[in-house]
């Protein structure tokens, strides 16, 4: 039982987070080729109009 | 050396001909050396050790960490001294909290503004001029923003709602603001003190409305960040109709400075600072009103709790909940009871469950195990 518990522990504590990690890593990586992050430096480059209520 | 400063500020050489902006520089030099000199003097005291020293210390120490994280990110002197914004290539990355890209000080830009920018953006060779009604037709380029959802990824997956209770500028804030000395509005959460109280049909009501009006964050992330920008008009929905972060962050201090951005200022300006405004006053009476119902960042922070590296667990062993201590539910400023729910999507991690805790029982970290062999519970209790 006890060990049951420790190697259940051990898969939620470490392995989730790690693929979720590595995950995100990948999306990461087909974003950049993507060229989502031209967007996001176009938007955040200039002042955004509508962000400070001018917009 | 000259032209890596010139690349991280986003600036030509000729620029440096400017006094102004050498000051400036040398400030942000200042400021990042004093946060990170700050930083270094908790970690050497062990000041992160948040169960060592009691609530009290951890208060302060959470509140200068906060600091620190806005010092950091938002040091981009030039912008604060010319009343402009960074433009150069750091703000490729986003920064973990709520924390406006037209901020002047910011390096970074701000995830929720960037996921509906990734949104808005269109294809223009897809896109068509529909002949009946004469209306450009945009077709949106991405219908899944794998770059801004794979950081938040990335930041989730290590610690979850810990970037809002030490990381967001905007929950410092809200801090800031909750620590004014004014009567506080929190209400009782176990039966006994319900009954015990004076109005408890009251009590349970405004419970009830508490509950529910939680799930708004989740309304305000799929319908204001999601679905609006997406398919109905490409608009930063949320930024432009909600965020207070974005006016007081950028609208203000980049209106005072700047004399032809004041000028255009309307009615959505008057919308914006009517919600900050509201915002303030609530704020100095309920913790995080914000955080608590309307952050879309928060949101999605939330799902992480229960599965991010970084989490919090109860040493049952220890814990003296069987004998009625429930010390830590009544510390917590967001209403979550951790004994019951240490990863509470409520839980913004701030630590001061963990600090109150007279046997300290509550684990902040990565652990499973204490350091006497007791296990750590992650889960729900029964
Ligand atoms: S809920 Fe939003 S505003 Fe609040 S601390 Fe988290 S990211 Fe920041
Ligand atoms: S349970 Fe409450 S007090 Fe504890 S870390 Fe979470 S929000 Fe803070």
């Amino acid at each position: 039982m006890g060990d049951n518990m420790k190697k259940e522990s051990k898969a939620s504590r470490y392995i989730i987070p790690a693929a979720i990690f590595a995950c995100g890593v990948t999306f990461v990586i087909i974003g950049i080729a993507d060229k989502e992050v031209l967007t996001v430096l176009r938007k955040a480059a200039a002042i955004c109009m509508e962000c400070i209520g001018l917009g | 050396m000259k032209d890596i400063i010139l690349w991280v500020f986003g600036i030509d050489e000729s620029a440096l001909a400017d006094p102004v902006t050498i000051t400036a520089i040398i400030a942000t030099f200042v400021v990042i050396a004093a946060a990170l000199a700050a930083l270094i003097v908790l970690l050497v005291k062990k000041r992160f050790q948040i169960r060592r020293f009691g609530n009290k210390v951890w208060q302060r120490t959470k509140l200068i960490t906060q600091a620190c994280f806005f010092m950091l990110t938002n040091s981009f002197m030039i912008g604060w001294f010319k009343g402009t914004i960074y433009q150069g290539k750091l703000k490729y990355l986003c920064v973990p909290g709520m924390n406006c890209y037209s901020c002047p000080g910011a390096w970074g830009a701000c995830p929720i503004g960037s996921l509906q920018a990734i949104f808005n953006d269109f294809d223009a060779k897809k896109s068509w001029v529909d002949q009946k009604t004469g209306t450009y037709v945009k077709v949106p380029k991405y219908w899944f923003a794998f770059y801004l959802i794979g950081l938040l990824m990335i930041i989730g997956a290590v610690c979850g709602r810990f970037v809002c209770g030490l990381l967001c500028p905007f929950g410092w804030v809200q801090d800031l603001l909750y620590k004014i000395p004014v009567k506080k509005l929190r209400l009782p959460r176990d039966e006994m003190r319900i009954a015990n109280s004076k109005h408890p049909k009251a009590v349970r009501f405004f419970l009830g409305v508490d509950k529910y009006l939680r799930y708004a964050k989740y309304a305000f992330l799929i319908i204001m960040v999601i679905f609006l920008p997406l398919l109905v008009k490409a608009d930063p929905w949320f930024c432009k109709y909600v965020c207070p972060s974005g006016m007081l962050l950028g609208g203000i201090p980049l209106m005072s400075m700047n004399r032809s951005l004041a000028a255009a200022a309307g009615n959505l300006t008057l919308l914006k600072l009517c919600i900050l405004a509201s915002l303030t006053v609530i704020s100095l009476f309920l913790y995080r009103p914000f955080c608590r119902y309307i952050c879309p960042l928060g949101a999605i922070y939330s799902f992480f709790n229960k599965v991010s590296l970084y989490r919090y667990g109860i040493d049952d062993a220890s814990c003296n909940r069987a004998k009625g201590c429930a010390a830590c539910a009544h510390a917590c400023p967001m209403g979550v009871d951790p004994v019951r729910d240490p990863n509470s999507l409520e839980c913004i991690r701030c630590g001061t469950c963990a600090a109150s805790c007279p046997k300290k029982a509550i684990r902040p970290g990565f652990r499973f195990k204490t350091a006497e062999g007791n296990a750590i519970r992650t889960k729900k209790s029964k």
